[in-house]
C-alpha cells in the first residue's frame, strides 16, 4: 500500500511528462504538416469524454456513449445529406433525438447499478448497431452512410477545428458552472452516498436520469461532428470497443473533475499520433506500439493511481479563506429568523396534535420481526428519547420513519399527513432530517460542502439559473453557505470547515452530520446515537445543544446509549426490546421499571 | 511488549500524532485516552501497520515492526478491533468468527473459541447463519470484538469497545476484556469511556491534540485534577 503511492505520485510525473512530449512532437509535426484531422479527432475525442464525466462523476458505470454517439452520427448524416438540412441545424436536433432516446432508455435501465448497468447499456450500443446494419434504405446498412449508399461527400464533410473548439468550450462553460451549483452537487453526493443523498432531499431517480440524458446528448453531439468530420460512417465505428474507448479516457484522465477525461482523451489520442511521426508506419511493431502503451498506461493507472490522472484537491476553500462576516449568526438554527428561500413558511407554532404518529408499524425481515406492532405519538416541540437493548429494533424503526425500509402493516403520520410509503427524498422535503449510526458523510466533500449539500431542499435554483448566471443563483449559493458556515460555527466544528470530511475523528464526524441535518431545517430530526464516539464531557456538551434546538422549536428524537445524556435531555422516553414497546414514559418512571431495569440497564 | 518511540504522524500538512512514546508491558492492561481528535485511533492505526508514521519506531516482542504489512503483523500476535467495526456484510456471523481465525491451523481449539465467544454474546449465537450485514450496528460491534479474539492474539488492540452498545452489554464487554487479560492477552485500550477504562486498566496515558500529556497508574489517572477536568466530567 505504502509503495503503491509512491508508484503512483512517479507515475503521474512520467505520464504528464509523456503527454507534454507527445504534444511538442505534435507541435513540430503540426507546424511541418497542418493536417487537421488528428487535431479534430482529438477535440471530438475530448467531449466524448465530457459525456462520460458525467455519468461516472455521478456513479453510473454506463457503456451507452458509442450507441448515442451512433445515434447523433447517423441521425446527422440523414439530416444533412438526405434532407438537406444545414450542420448547424442538424445538430440540435440530433442532440435532442439522443436526448429522447436517452430518457427512455434511461428510466429502466437506471434501476441497475454497476456491472449490471454496463452490461446492460452496452448491449443498448448494440441494439443501435443492430438496427444501423438492418435499415439500409435509411443508414446504408451495413456498407455504411457514404457515397455509394448516396450520402454525398460534399454535405458530410463540414466539420471544422473553430466549430469543435467553440462547442468544446461552450460544454466547459457548462460543467465549471455546474460543478458549483446544487446539480452538480447533488450528483456527486449520489455517487458517494445516495442513500445519504435521499435523506438530503435529493430524488436520486431523477439526478439519475438527469446525468444518463446528458451524456446522451453530449455523445450524440460528438457523433455529429464525427460524421461530418470523416466524411462517411459505418456502423463498425460504434461497436463495443469504441465504448470501452470513450470510458478509459475517465478512467485513465480521471472522473473526479471534468478536466480529468480531457487529459485523458488527450493523452490517448496525441500519443499514438506523436509515435506514428516519430517511428513511421513502415514496422510493423511500430505500428502496434501505440496499442500497447494506452493499454500499458491504463493498466499501471487503475493499479497506482484508483481514481486516474487528474484528481485535483476538492478543497478550494484554502483559495476561499472563510471570511468572519460572511458566517451567518445562528440563522440556520433559530427559526426566528428569516428562512433562507423568500416567503418560506417558518414552522408551525406548538399545538396539541402530535407531530409524528406511529400506528401499529410492523416490519419483518425473513423471519425476524425487527419491528413489531409498535405506536406512538411525538406531540410537536419535545426531545423524545429511545433506548432499547442491542438489535431491539431501534435503527430500524429510525429507517421506517426516513422512509428507507416500509412497513409491512400500519401507518406513519407527519403532522397528520400520511406519509407511509413515500421515497426518503418527499420525507426530507417534508420536514424530517436524521442522522445515522454508522456515518454516512460525503467524504470526498469538504465537511462545508456536506452541510450546504444538506440545503439542497431549500435552495431554489436549477440548471438554466446555474447557467445563465441569474443573480438568484448566486444569492442562493451564497446564503446556503453562510447558513452552513453559521451551522458549523454553532457545532464548534468551523475550524474544519475546508477539510475533507474523512479526515475528522468519528466525534466530529457525527456532529457534522447533525449540522447537515439541520440545513434542511427539519420540523423532526433524528439522532442515531449522536453521542457514539463522544468522551463525557463532549456528550455533555453535545446534551446543552440539544436542548437548546428544544428551545429553539425542534422536535428531536434520540437513540442514545450514554443513558446520562437521554436522561438529562428528555421529556419522554421510549423502550423497545425485541421489536416491541416496552414503555413510554417521563425518564424518571422509565428508570425504576422494573421491565426496562431487566432489558436494558442490568444489574449494577 | 510493545514499545512505541517518538511516533509521529501526519495527514497531509496536518500532524495529528507528535513525538509519542509509550509502552505497554506484557500481560497488562493500558489504555489511551482524550478527546475526539486527540490522535489515538491515528496511533492505533500505526501500530497495526494501517497507516505509515512520519517518524518513530514501534516495536512488538523485541522486533521492529514499524513497516511491517498488517498481515504480518496479526501474525506475529498483534490484532485489532478497528472502530467504526468492519465486519464483512455479505458473511455469516460464524463465517466472520472464522475469519478471524485465518492465520491459525489449530481446528478443533477455533472450534472450541467460537463456541466460548457465542456463550460470551449469546446474541451471535442466536444469529450464528445471518448475515453480518443484517445484524444491528451493537451487535456488529459484538461480532468485531469476538472475530478478533479469534486470532489469539498475544496483544489486543482495541478502539472503543463500547461505542454503540447497551449499558447493560458494555458491562460485559469490559468484563470479557479483564478475562482475555488474565488468561494472558495484553490489551491496548483505546476508550472515551474514560471512567469504565480506569476500572480495568493498570496504567493510562492521556492525549491531548496528538501529545501524551499525563500518563501513570489508572489510580493516579482517576485523581488527577486536570484529567478529572478534561475527560471524566462531573461523573
Amino acid at each position: 500500500m505504502r509503495t503503491k503511492r509512491t508508484v503512483g505520485v512517479y507515475l503521474r510525473y512520467i505520464l504528464y511528462g509523456l503527454l507534454a512530449v507527445s504534444l511538442a512532437a505534435y507541435a513540430i509535426y503540426f507546424t511541418q504538416n497542418p493536417n487537421v484531422n488528428d487535431l479534430n479527432r482529438f477535440l471530438i475525442n475530448a467531449i466524448l469524454g465530457l459525456s462520460i464525466f458525467v455519468t461516472l462523476n455521478t456513479g453510473l458505470l454506463s457503456l451507452a456513449n458509442a450507441g448515442f454517439m451512433a445515434i447523433g452520427a447517423y441521425s446527422s448524416a440523414i439530416l444533412v445529406a438526405k434532407v438537406g438540412l444545414p450542420l448547424f441545424l442538424s445538430l440540435p436536433l440530433a442532440m435532442l433525438i439522443c436526448g429522447i432516446v436517452g430518457l427512455l432508455i434511461g428510466l429502466p435501465v437506471l434501476r441497475l447499478t454497476d456491472v449490471y448497468l454496463a452490461i446492460s447499456t452496452l448491449g443498448f450500443g448494440e441494439i443501435v448497431r443492430v438496427i444501423i446494419v438492418t435499415t439500409p434504405d435509411l443508414t446504408g446498412g451495413a456498407t455504411g452512410a457514404n457515397l455509394s449508399t448516396g450520402f454525398p461527400f460534399e454535405r458530410m464533410r463540414q466539420t471544422e477545428t473553430w466549430m469543435l473548439v467553440l462547442f468544446l468550450a461552450f460544454l466547459i462553460y457548462l460543467f465549471y458552472w455546474l460543478d458549483r451549483s446544487k446539480t452538480g452537487r447533488a450528483l456527486r453526493a449520489i455517487r458517494q452516498n445516495s442513500g445519504a443523498a435521499a435523506t438530503m432531499g435529493i430524488n436520486v431517480v431523477y439526478y439519475r436520469n438527469l446525468a444518463f440524458v446528458m451524456s446522451a446528448v453530449i455523445a450524440g453531439a460528438a457523433g455529429v461532428f464525427y460524421a461530418h468530420q470523416i466524411g462517411s460512417i459505418d456502423n463498425n465505428d460504434f461497436r463495443f470497443s469504441k465504448a470501452v474507448d470513450i470510458l478509459s479516457y475517465g478512467v485513465l484522465g480521471g472522473t473526479t473533475h471534468w478536466f480529468g477525461p480531457i487529459l485523458g482523451a488527450g493523452l490517448l489520442t496525441v500519443l499514438p499520433v506523436s509515435l506514428r511521426e516519430v517511428f513511421g508506419t513502415s514496422v510493423a511493431f511500430f505500428t502496434q506500439l501505440p496499442v500497447i502503451i494506452n493499454g500499458l498506461a491504463l493498466l499501471l493507472v487503475v493499479i497506482f493511481l484508483p481514481g486516474g490522472l487528474f484528481q485535483p484537491s476538492r478543497y478550494r476553500h484554502k483559495e476561499m479563506p472563510i471570511n468572519e462576516a460572511e458566517i451567518a449568526d445562528d440563522v440556520a438554527v433559530s427559526k426566528e429568523s428569516p428562512p433562507l428561500v423568500e416567503g418560506e413558511a417558518v414552522g408551525p407554532p406548538a399545538d396539541a396534535l402530535p407531530l409524528l404518529e406511529l400506528h401499529d408499524v410492523t416490519r419483518t425481515f425473513g423471519g425476524i420481526t425487527a419491528v413489531d406492532n409498535i405506536s406512538f405519538g411525538i406531540p410537536q416541540g419535545i426531545i423524545c428519547g429511545l433506548i432499547g437493548p442491542n438489535g431491539s429494533g431501534k435503527t430500524t424503526l429510525l429507517n421506517l420513519i426516513t422512509g428507507i425500509y416500509h412497513p409491512n402493516r400500519g401507518r406513519i403520520l407527519l403532522s397528520g399527513r400520511d406519509i407511509t410509503g413515500l421515497p426518503p427524498h418527499l420525507i426530507a422535503k417534508l420536514g424530517i432530517g436524521r442522522t445515522y449510526q454508522n456515518i454516512r458523510l460525503f467524504n470526498d466533500m469538504t465537511v462545508l460542502e456536506n452541510v450546504v449539500v444538506g440545503h439542497h431542499a431549500r435552495i431554489k435554483t436549477n440548471l438554466f439559473t446555474t447557467w445563465l448566471r441569474l443573480p438568484q443563483e448566486r444569492r442562493q449559493e451564497a446564503l446556503a453557505r453562510q447558513e452552513a458556515l453559521g451551522l458549523l460555527k454553532r457545532l464548534g466544528l468551523l475550524g474544519f470547515a475546508s477539510q475533507p470530511a474523512s479526515k475528522l475523528s468519528y466525534g466530529d464526524q457525527r456532529r457534522v452530520e447533525i449540522a447537515r441535518a439541520l440545513a434542511l431545517h427539519p420540523a423532526l430530526l433524528l439522532l442515531d446515537e449522536p453521542a457514539a464516539g463522544m468522551n463525557d464531557v463532549e456528550t455533555a456538551l453535545l446534551a446543552e445543544f440539544i436542548l437548546t434546538l428544544k428551545r429553539q422549536g425542534y422536535t428531536v428524537v434520540v437513540i442514545e446509549h450514554h443513558i446520562d445524556l437521554i436522561m438529562q435531555v428528555s421529556n419522554e422516553i421510549i423502550v423497545l426490546n425485541f421489536g416491541k414497546k416496552i414503555a413510554q414514559d417521563v425518564p424518571v418512571e422509565v428508570q425504576q421499571n422494573a421491565q426496562v431495569v431487566e432489558a436494558y440497564f442490568g444489574q449494577e | 511488549m510493545l514499545e512505541v518511540a517518538n511516533l509521529s504522524v501526519n495527514y497531509g500538512s496536518i500532524e495529528a500524532v507528535r513525538d509519542i512514546s509509550f509502552q505497554v508491558p506484557e500481560g497488562k492492561i493500558v489504555t489511551l485516552i482524550g478527546a475526539n481528535g486527540a490522535g489515538k485511533t491515528t496511533t492505533l492505526s500505526s501500530i497495526s501497520g494501517l497507516l505509515r508514521p512520519g517518524r518513530g519506531k514501534i516495536i512488538f516482542q523485541g522486533q521492529d515492526i514499524t513497516r511491517w504489512p498488517t498481515d504480518q503483523i496479526v501474525r506475529a500476535g498483534l490484532a485489532q478491533v478497528a472502530e467504526g467495526r468492519a465486519i464483512l456484510s455479505p458473511l455469516t456471523v460464524a463465517e466472520n468468527l472464522e475469519l478471524g481465525a485465518f492465520v491459525r491451523r489449530d481446528r478443533a481449539a477455533i472450534r472450541q473459541d467460537i463456541d466460548r465467544i457465542y456463550g460470551q454474546f449469546p446474541r451471535l449465537a442466536e444469529r450464528r447463519s445471518q448475515l453480518a450485514g443484517s445484524l444491528s450496528g451493537g451487535e456488529q460491534q459484538m461480532l468485531a470484538i469476538g472475530r478478533a479474539l479469534m486470532a489469539q492474539p498475544k496483544m489486543l488492540l482495541l478502539d472503543e469497545p463500547s461505542m454503540g452498545l447497551a449499558p447493560i452489554i458494555i458491562n460485559q464487554v469490559f468484563e470479557i476484556i479483564r478475562q482475555i487479560n488474565e488468561q494472558g492477552t495484553t490489551v491496548l485500550l483505546v476508550e472515551q469511556n474514560a471512567n469504565k477504562a480506569l476500572k480495568i486498566a493498570d496504567y493510562a496515558y492521556v492525549m491531548e491534540s496528538g501529545r501524551v500529556t499525563f500518563q501513570g497508574t489508572a489510580e493516579e489517572v482517576r485523581s488527577s485534577t486536570h484529567v478529572v477536568e478534561a475527560f471524566l466530567g462531573k461523573g
